[in-house]
């Protein structure tokens, strides 16, 4: 076998293995900072191992559906996460033009979802449906003002290429590289239904998003969305972590530290975000969204003319 | 190599014979057979055309075969090759799922045959005027065309609303069709020749180009339904028979970018501002044609709308190759094309697949509001499936085939920008934005459709969901279709490349469409394909192991939750069209009884199209009102005409004389 393959593969195991582990330290964190012992690190295994065993129910209404979304959405993180560099390395799914196949493979996953969301005839999904069709089409556009614009800037259209292009040469790259870095971090709190957007502890008020579009999963259809939620977590975490490579100057051990301490720092400032902040109204998150837009257009139009 | 040659030509000939003896079989007495006797023939006479296209040099290499035919009134070069084979390909299943269809009429006791010949006739003359290559010969079938459509679209002629539709199709069909006349007429003039192959017309000749530019650009822009000229589209598509309204979104309004296309031919290379033109018009297309889809109820003006956003995406392409063209860039004009091409023969698959899925669920509802239907999927398990695969394409997701042509497009923002560096990377971003913005739309409205249409439980009760076995072929088709350019692109982005390399580049073709790493996509592709299979296959089992129940859903503790508290397609859609509110006509309407005890409420919510609302209907009545006003000239003695004449003819005498 290719030695680029097996690399590939093995860092897509790294993914999928460590994502439920991210997701614990974030918790962990975010327990500590708000003065709670919290659950121990490994927990969100702990809850796949018990939701694995668990009995399975579907809603009477619900169609085909239901029973192949949690795998299409699974399948369609791994693919997403198969195109994503770790310190510096080739991922397995490297080539021209990867940026779209990533955007809309994660277009994908969100397509069944809502129709999944749909398939119960609830209002509590339909609503969930309804807000994350809304939200997505305002998120859409941050990933192609920051990650996209940085493509347009470097030439290069393969996400691993895109940061491996980033480096450290001007001032004003480096602003720009910064302030898409913050664009992509409230993508991903957006994407993956974290704190101002979407509260993923209470199942409670009628504003959730995620939660409420898995309220009638349960046993192995819930602990595939529970393991893809913890992946898509992890996926954007290294989307955004990818933007420290260049500290690493090609050298691979590097690179992989900075990927872990990189994962550490992520985690304790979402689990800061989470603290200090309150969810925001259902109505002003789209002016969220579009204030994160607006930065990446006004970063885009400061570094085009300052160049 | 010249007798292969001639066989393919005559192949065609007796396909198109074929297709006419159809006609005959019309009149057979009995109304069952003949339905069945003629379309039949007419699908013999659609597969011998698709096996001579497919037989054409425009599927094996890139040199193709320009043949021309009938004292040069039929040219068959890579162009027309292309859209013959969309059209035949597109209109097989439709006649397949036509014999079934018109079935219904007849049991219905409704007389079928005029219907059944103008379907013919409209078959006939949509192939020809692909292939056509003399301006007369390409007006008058066009008109053919135009009529047929409107004379089968009048099927229904009693309702009212079919009536107002048809008519706005038939005065939309006659503006265009003048501004073709003048266009060529114009063309004439300059060239003093008919024929196509003879138009070289450059835009630094002054300014015949630009004026044939603008002229194409309004007169096939009105058939493609490109934006200010899509108003017909809505009002045209849901009352026509479905298989009309298939063919018509289909295929149709794919001549519309056939003529833009074959302008473009008359006028390479373009300068820029064509490009910049099309490509602003087109992305309005497609925002606001997919934003409008999103506020309908009626699915088949729900399609027809989703119709404007696929010609924008569509236009998008045609607007890069046009960059492409102005700056000397094959690269970026190969990919721009190819985007528009391979969009097109997309589109005419998946659109035709939706409206047929719609119209079987149509014919057995029997209303085409989508808040009245729901659950369809455990009546017809398969129908649902089928037009599943149908909404993940048009949304351009992937595995499917719409995501490989928007693809294509995107590949052409990334090449435009990098080739010509300067500014245009940011105007470049701000389309790639733009396009992701549409995919995002797109997704919410398919997945609206989707879910209000099959999920859930009925809203509507459904006594019994009748689906024939011609249904599923026809749709099956259409899927498969869907399927295969999705999974394997490879060798439909080959017949593209030929077309371009050679009615497109006159200079080097570029391979920047064949260098995208297309097996990546069949990989992936068939890794999830295969993956989700799996893991179905493991998730059963484990679901043998602890078990799985069916249960009522979560109502909060509420227990008596029914069909409609489901939740609806308006309130799915609300917070999205409220944004655009003014652009969408978007109308709320509450009505809240005070009292202490409520009574009664009300709400609904309206969405109408701007252009026909607020332009189109107000201009029109400002000249019935202004025109009346002539009528005082209008008297009922003929005297008063003929002093008129006489003054006329004065005045023009008058002018005569002054100006010599």
């Amino acid at each position: 076998m290719d030695i680029n393959i097996l690399q590939g593969i093995i860092l897509l195991i790294i993914i999928l293995g460590l994502s439920p582990l991210f997701s614990g330290l974030v918790n962990k964190q975010k327990a500590i900072l708000t003065g709670r012992i919290g659950a121990p690190i490994l927990q969100p295994y702990y809850e796949l191992h018990r939701l694995f065993k668990k009995e399975t129910i579907n809603a009477f209404s619900s169609s085909f559906i239901s029973r192949i979304t949690p795998l299409i959405n699974l399948v369609a993180l791994i693919i997403a996460a198969a195109m994503l560099p770790v310190g510096f390395l080739k991922p397995l799914i490297s080539f021209n033009g990867d940026i779209i196949l990533f955007a809309y493979i994660l277009g994908l996953s969100r397509f069944f979802q809502i129709l999944a969301a749909m398939d119960i005839g609830s209002s509590f999904e339909g609503m969930g449906a309804a807000r994350e069709a809304t939200f997505a089409l305002f998120a859409e556009p941050i990933f192609f003002f920051t990650i996209g614009s940085i493509a347009f800037v470097s030439g290069f259209t393969s996400l691993f290429d895109i940061y491996y292009s980033i480096e450290l040469i001007n001032i004003s790259y480096e602003v720009f590289i910064i302030i898409c870095s913050i664009s992509v971090f409230m993508l991903a709190v957006t994407e993956c239904s974290r704190m101002p957007v979407d509260d993923p502890n209470t199942h409670l008020e009628l504003t959730m998003i995620h939660e409420v579009m898995i309220l009638d999963n349960s046993g192995i259809d819930l602990f595939i969305y529970q393991y893809s939620s913890y992946i898509k977590l992890f996926l954007y975490a290294i989307l955004e972590i990818s933007f420290f490579y260049p500290f690493s100057q090609q050298n691979f051990l590097l690179g992989l530290l900075i990927f872990i301490s990189g994962s550490a720092a992520l985690a304790f400032a979402l689990a800061i975000v989470e603290t200090i902040t309150s969810r925001t109204k259902m109505k002003s998150i789209p002016l969220y969204l579009l204030f994160a837009t607006a930065i990446g257009i006004l970063n885009l139009l400061i570094f085009t003319f300052t160049k | 190599m010249n007798s292969l040659i001639e066989t393919d030509q005559s192949l065609l000939i007796i396909a198109f014979i074929i297709q006419l003896f159809a006609i005959p079989f019309v009149f057979y007495k009995n109304e069952k057979s003949s339905l069945l006797f003629s379309n039949i023939v007419l699908l013999i006479g659609l597969s011998i055309g698709l096996i001579s296209t497919l037989s054409s040099t425009l599927f094996t290499s890139n040199q193709i075969l320009v043949k021309s035919s009938f004292a040069n009134f039929i040219r068959l070069d890579g162009l027309s090759l292309y859209f013959l084979f969309i059209i035949q390909l597109i209109a097989i299943p439709t006649t397949i799922y036509n014999i079934k269809y018109l079935e219904h009429y007849i049991e219905k006791k409704r007389r079928i045959k005029n219907f059944l010949v103008f379907y013919i006739v409209l078959m006939i003359s949509t192939q020809v005027i692909v292939i056509a290559n003399h301006a007369i010969f390409f007006l008058v079938m066009w008109e053919i065309m135009s009529l047929s459509s409107y004379l089968g679209m009048v099927f229904e002629r009693e309702k009212e609303e079919v009536q107002r539709g048809s008519f706005y199709y038939f005065a939309v069909s006659h503006v265009l069709i003048f501004m073709l006349y003048i266009m060529f007429f114009i063309i004439h003039n300059h060239t003093s020749s008919w024929f196509f192959s003879d138009y070289h017309i450059l835009f630094s000749d002054g300014n015949i180009a630009t004026i044939i530019f603008i002229l194409s650009l309004i007169g096939f822009g009105i058939k493609a339904g490109f934006m200010p000229f899509h108003f017909w589209l809505p009002q045209a598509h849901p009352i026509a028979p479905t298989v009309l309204s298939a063919f018509l979104s289909g295929v149709l309004i794919k001549l519309g970018i056939y003529g833009i296309f074959r302008t473009y031919l008359f006028i390479k290379p373009v300068p820029e501002w064509c490009g910049w033109l099309l490509l602003v018009i087109s992305i309005v297309s497609a925002i606001l044609g997919v934003w409008y889809a999103l506020a309908q109820h009626d699915i088949k003006k729900l399609l027809a709308y989703h119709s404007v956003e696929n010609i924008g995406i569509i236009g998008i392409g045609i607007g890069i190759g046009f960059i492409g063209s102005a700056n000397n860039l094959p690269a970026v004009e190969v990919l721009g094309f190819g985007g528009a091409l391979l969009h097109t023969l997309n589109h005419a698959i998946f659109k035709s697949l939706l409206f047929i899925g719609s119209g079987v669920v149509y014919q057995n509802i029997g209303t085409r509001n989508i808040e009245l239907m729901g659950g369809i999927v455990h009546r017809a398990k398969y129908i649902s499936l089928l037009f599943l695969i149908g909404s993940v394409a048009i949304s351009g997701v992937p595995p499917l085939n719409g995501f490989i042509s928007e693809f294509i497009i995107y590949s052409g923002f990334f090449k435009t920008a990098n080739e010509l560096k300067d500014y245009y990377p940011i105007l470049m971003l701000m389309f790639v934005v733009g396009l992701a913005f549409v995919g995002g739309l797109a997704v919410a409205c398919f997945t609206k459709v989707n879910s209000i249409m099959f999920l859930g439980t009925e809203r509507r009760e459904v006594k019994n969901f009748k689906t024939s076995f011609l249904d599923y072929i026809s749709l099956g088709i259409f899927a498969l279709l869907c399927i295969v350019i999705g999974f394997y692109p490879q060798p439909f982005v080959i017949v593209i490349n030929n077309v371009i390399s050679n009615s497109f580049i006159n200079g080097v073709p570029s391979s920047a469409l064949l260098d995208i790493d297309w097996l990546y996509f069949t990989f992936i592709f068939t890794f999830l394909a295969i993956g989700v299979f799996a893991l179905y296959l493991i998730k059963v089992k484990i679901e043998k192991k602890y078990g799985r129940r069916k249960s009522n859903a979560w109502g909060c503790g509420f227990e008596n939750l029914n069909p409609r508290m489901q939740y609806t397609a308006s309130s799915f859609a609300d917070e999205l069209n409220t944004i655009p509110q003014s652009a969408l006509v978007y109308h709320k309407n509450f009505e809240i009884s005070e009292t202490v005890f409520p009574l009664q409420s009300k709400f609904e919510s309206h969405s109408k199209d701007f252009m026909d609302s607020n332009i189109v209907i107000p201009l029109f009545r400002f000249l019935t009102t202004s025109v009346g006003k002539l009528q005082i000239l209008s008297q009922s003695d003929i005297r008063y005409y003929i002093a008129f004449i006489l003054i006329i003819i004065s005045i023009y005498s008058l002018i005569a004389f002054l100006w010599t």
